[in-house]
């Protein structure tokens, strides 16, 4: 009782700040904050394809699906962009589906540079076909948000906050839903497969569908946020889904770790900030990718379960000295 | 009489050149405790291997109540019923022992995503809960529930792999030497769990190098050696099988 | 049209033998260490800098020029050996992630020290050996495969008759059974990642008078290197070079023929249809990975 009121509180308090927070900052600091956002949505559903073990070097591809999709059903159609964005999702999803059928013949280093292949078909497809993808110049002028006020706030969306807000709310619905899922007896299994598939298999478990069931909704929330961000920039091309914005995923990933839900999340933020704020703002614009690269390469030798394992570290550490008062307190 | 619950008909399995098993038959009736025994590198196993769906077999077949389950995958067959564990403690280290044991419920009550999502499935996630709950109690490991798999000493982790298994409440059991790393008094109480399962209905097929567990416990035993059968019958008649003897004497006077 | 087969037919060669040298390092790298260099085609891309900076820059003359970046690169291979594929020897994963992160700091130095605008280096040598009116063969591009011929069967040589040959053999086989064996573990691994990146600088210093030189230029190479090593099986030196030589035709004929795009989805499916079949490579045994 008295924890699910400090977590209720906590939740409110972590949301009031989120909503408060874009009015501290400047304007490049606000659309920044609108790709963070965006961003966490994707390294969230990169942890989710991990659960089962496998990792993917053509996420951001996948993610790049959702942007293309969305970006051409509303100009070409003219479909409604929120519909779009959420059919979007769908053709993300629908084309891990198809290439779960080749990828996962393989295992672990395979599957990695499998799906490495897979994406960088993709990309080539992109950049061959002029119509209706757009060659290597890609898609410009994509549909923008339209405008709504739903009273308390009217949204304008050119105005990084109006989307912000939006993002946030996207966002959000869909850490939850991944959230449920992983506490699920479904992300029990996942979590099953990934460490014992051997055993999980000789407990009837379908360890291939599982596999495919993670790749494909992981993909769809990918695809998800490749739309958000199609119709927030309003340019979208093969480059900027190429290996280098993987490899973006992946350090975020890593450095946070991927044991727990806000692992990828908080390395996803921190390094954000880091690289954004201090990087940036330091004058230090070259030097991005040397940092990024020596973080990635210093994290995996000194922090091989990631920031996360910092805070558990902590946690436990808090928790520990809060029994030891109890204890002497309880002797006193 | 019954027909039997398994039968391992003129089964082969080869590795490249190597006959890990050769022509192997048997059947094991149901409800019955069935050792099977061999010096090492028998291929005792491999059978497991292939009877369970790991392996398709090169030849032969292995029926489950007169269907052919050979070639179908681990997952089909553990569907059909017949539910094995490992040689070498294979558990889910990082998940804890509850979730060990709910993960062997995943047959009885199948995880549905779109009920998570909406939590309409509460009453599933219970009766799961209980199931593996039940599973733990029956091989005392209700205390460490909350233990890591991967912590647990020995014999614990060989009766969790047992747990997971009955957690799934199989018609047939496969379990690969159960008892190693058990202290005697950890084995003589797992036997008088072994019997009380066997009384409920469940068909164990046991492989097993403790002679005394397996004499203790048997009603049938297979011998294999060199993936072929040796011999076959109660405890009594295999005690006293001279190829039986030979074989293992065999084997102990060239470690000699 | 015999012409433009012929001529088609000597690019593919000139193709094949530097992707060949690029592919024989990684499955080298892999063979002993089982780690994938993601960085590979860093090396590459070192190994034509050192010809802008030591040729082009410096004047120097162009053999120097290669020497000087093979060895450069081979001893940042070292380098790599000691700061994480040594103590990640037991994480794969770790060690990739680990290369991958070197890519970028190598891309990041090399584009503050040079710049990201392309370079481009002044011919070795103009001369033009001609067949025929239409199919002519450049001196240069002649050299470069000759010298891929060369190095390659010195490589085999070293291999196949020298003590550390035998040594580098026998832990790419079995690691376990060398280190009992008294093969030292960490002295294999210096002298495969030495020559694996040796011959990566190598190749990117013979090509570069012929390419425009980028900090980006390694990754088409790394994407042709991991087709090339994958089909080929992923522990065959010998499966490499051929894989190497039939890619790089399939790959200029196709080019020549339809576009370059298409080569590259040719090449890429090419990929995933031998993993899908035959996960271990066409001249692959081992399972290792
Ligand atoms: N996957 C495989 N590939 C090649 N050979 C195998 C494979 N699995 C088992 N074998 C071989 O088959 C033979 C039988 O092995 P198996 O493990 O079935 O013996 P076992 O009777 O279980 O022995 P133990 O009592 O030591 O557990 C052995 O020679 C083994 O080396
Ligand atoms: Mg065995």
């Amino acid at each position: 009782m008295h924890s699910s009121v400090t977590s209720l509180a906590a939740i409110l308090g972590l949301g009031a700040v989120l909503l408060a927070l874009p009015h501290a900052l400047s304007f490049s600091q606000q659309e920044i904050l609108v790709f963070l956002t965006i961003n966490v949505l994707v390294v969230a559903s990169y942890r989710l394809l991990t659960l089962t073990g496998e990792w993917s070097l053509g996420h951001v591809v996948i993610m790049g699906v959702g942007a293309y999709a969305s970006a051409l059903l509303s100009k070409r159609l003219g479909v409604y962009v929120p519909v779009s964005m959420l059919l979007g999702a769908v053709t993300a999803a629908m084309v891990a589906l198809a290439l779960s059928f080749p990828l996962f013949r393989m295992k672990g280093f395979y599957f990695l540079i499998g799906s490495f292949a897979a994406g960088e078909i993709i990309r080539l497809l992109w950049k061959r076909f002029r119509d209706p993808f757009g060659g290597p110049k890609g898609i410009k002028k994509i549909d923008p948000m339209p405008d709504f006020d739903i009273g308390i706030y009217a949204f304008d969306f050119f105005e990084p906050v109006s989307y912000y807000y939006l993002a946030l709310a996207v966002v959000g619905v869909s850490l939850w839903i991944m959230w449920r899922i992983e506490r699920s007896p479904v992300g029990l299994t996942f979590h099953a497969v990934h460490w014992q598939d051997r055993l999980a298999e000789a407990s009837g478990v379908n360890v291939r569908a599982y596999r495919t069931l993670a790749f494909v909704l992981a993909s769809g929330f990918a695809g998800l946020s490749g739309a958000l961000l199609a119709h927030y920039i309003g340019t979208i091309n093969p480059n900027s889904f190429d290996v280098e914005q993987m490899v973006f995923v992946l350090t975020w990933t890593i450095v946070g770790g991927t044991a727990t839900f806000y692992g990828p999340i908080l390395g996803c933020v921190v390094l954000t900030i880091l690289n954004e704020i201090v990087l940036r703002e330091a004058g230090f614009e070259q030097m991005r990718p040397l940092i990024y690269g020596l973080i990635l390469i210093l994290s995996v030798l000194f922090m091989p379960k990631g920031l996360e394992s910092l805070v558990r570290g902590a946690l436990s550490w808090q928790n520990a000295r809060k029994k030891k008062v109890g204890e002497t307190q309880a002797t006193e | 009489m019954a027909p039997p619950v398994l039968e391992i008909d003129s089964l082969t399995m080869r590795f490249g050149g190597l006959t890990a098993i050769d022509r192997l038959s048997f059947k094991v009736e149901r409800g019955a405790i069935h050792g099977l025994i061999g010096p090492n590198g028998a291929g005792k196993t491999t059978t497991f291997n292939v009877v369970s769906g790991f392996y398709e077999p090169t030849g032969g077949a292995v029926r489950l109540r007169g269907e052919t389950i050979s070639g179908l995958r681990m997952y089909e067959v553990a569907r059909r019923g017949v539910v094995r564990t490992f040689q070498h403690s294979t558990l889910f280290a990082e998940l804890s022992v509850l979730e060990n044991a709910l993960v062997g419920t995943h047959m009885s009550f199948p995880p549905n995503i779109f009920a998570a999502m909406a939590g309409v499935d509460k009453a599933n996630r219970r009766a799961a809960r209980a199931r593996a709950e039940e599973a733990l109690d029956f091989f005392g490991l209700s205390g460490l529930a909350d233990e890591l798999a991967g912590e647990l000493p020995h014999g614990h982790q060989r009766a969790l792999g047992m747990a997971v298994a009955l957690a799934a409440r199989p018609d047939v059991v496969l379990l690969d030497e159960p008892f190693t790393g058990m202290n005697p008094e950890e084995t003589g109480r797992m036997m008088e769990l072994m019997v009380k399962l066997r009384n409920t209905g469940v068909t164990i097929l046991l492989v097993e190098h403790d002679m005394h567990a397996i004499m203790g416990l048997c009603d049938r035993i297979t011998c294999m050696s060199f993936g072929r059968l040796l011999a076959e019958g109660n405890p009594q008649e295999i005690r006293h099988h001279p190829d039986v003897i030979e074989a293992y004497l065999g084997g102990a006077r060239h470690v000699a | 049209m015999v012409e433009l087969l012929a001529q088609t037919g000597l690019n593919a060669l000139y193709a094949a033998s530097y992707t060949a040298l690029v592919a024989v390092g990684l499955v080298l790298i892999f063979g002993v260490m089982g780690v994938i260099n993601f960085a590979h085609g860093e090396l590459f891309m070192l190994g034509a800098y050192a010809i802008v900076a030591v040729y082009a820059d410096w004047n120097l003359p162009y053999l120097v020029a290669v020497a000087v970046g093979m060895t450069f690169v081979g001893i940042v291979g070292l380098g790599m050996e000691r700061a994480f594929f040594r103590p990640l020897r037991d994480n794969p994963l770790g060690g990739l992630v680990a290369s991958i992160g070197f890519l970028m700091i190598l891309q990041a130095l090399v584009s503050m020290g040079f710049g990201v605008r392309m370079e481009h280096v002044p011919p070795v040598t103009q001369d033009v050996i001609v067949i025929s009116e239409k199919v002519r063969l450049p001196v240069f591009r002649l050299a470069v495969i000759l010298a891929a011929v060369v190095l390659l069967a010195s490589l085999w040589a070293f291999l196949k008759r020298t003590r550390f040959g035998w040594a580098l053999r026998a832990s790419a086989q079995d690691p376990e059974a060398a280190a009992l064996q008294g093969i030292s573990i960490n002295q294999t691994a210096r002298i495969a990642m030495f020559i694996g990146a040796a011959l990566a600088g190598v190749a990117g210093a013979l090509t570069a008078p012929l390419i425009s030189v980028n900090p980006h230029m390694g990754h088409s190479v790394i994407v042709t290197a991991f087709i090339v090593i994958i089909v080929g099986g992923i522990g065959s030196l010998e499966g490499a070079v051929i894989v190497a030589v039939a890619y790089a035709f399939v790959h200029t004929f196709v080019t020549t023929f339809f576009d370059g795009v298409i080569a590259d989805i040719v090449g890429l499916l090419l990929l995933l249809v031998v993993l899908i079949v035959k996960p271990t490579g066409l001249f692959g045994s081992t399972d290792r990975a």
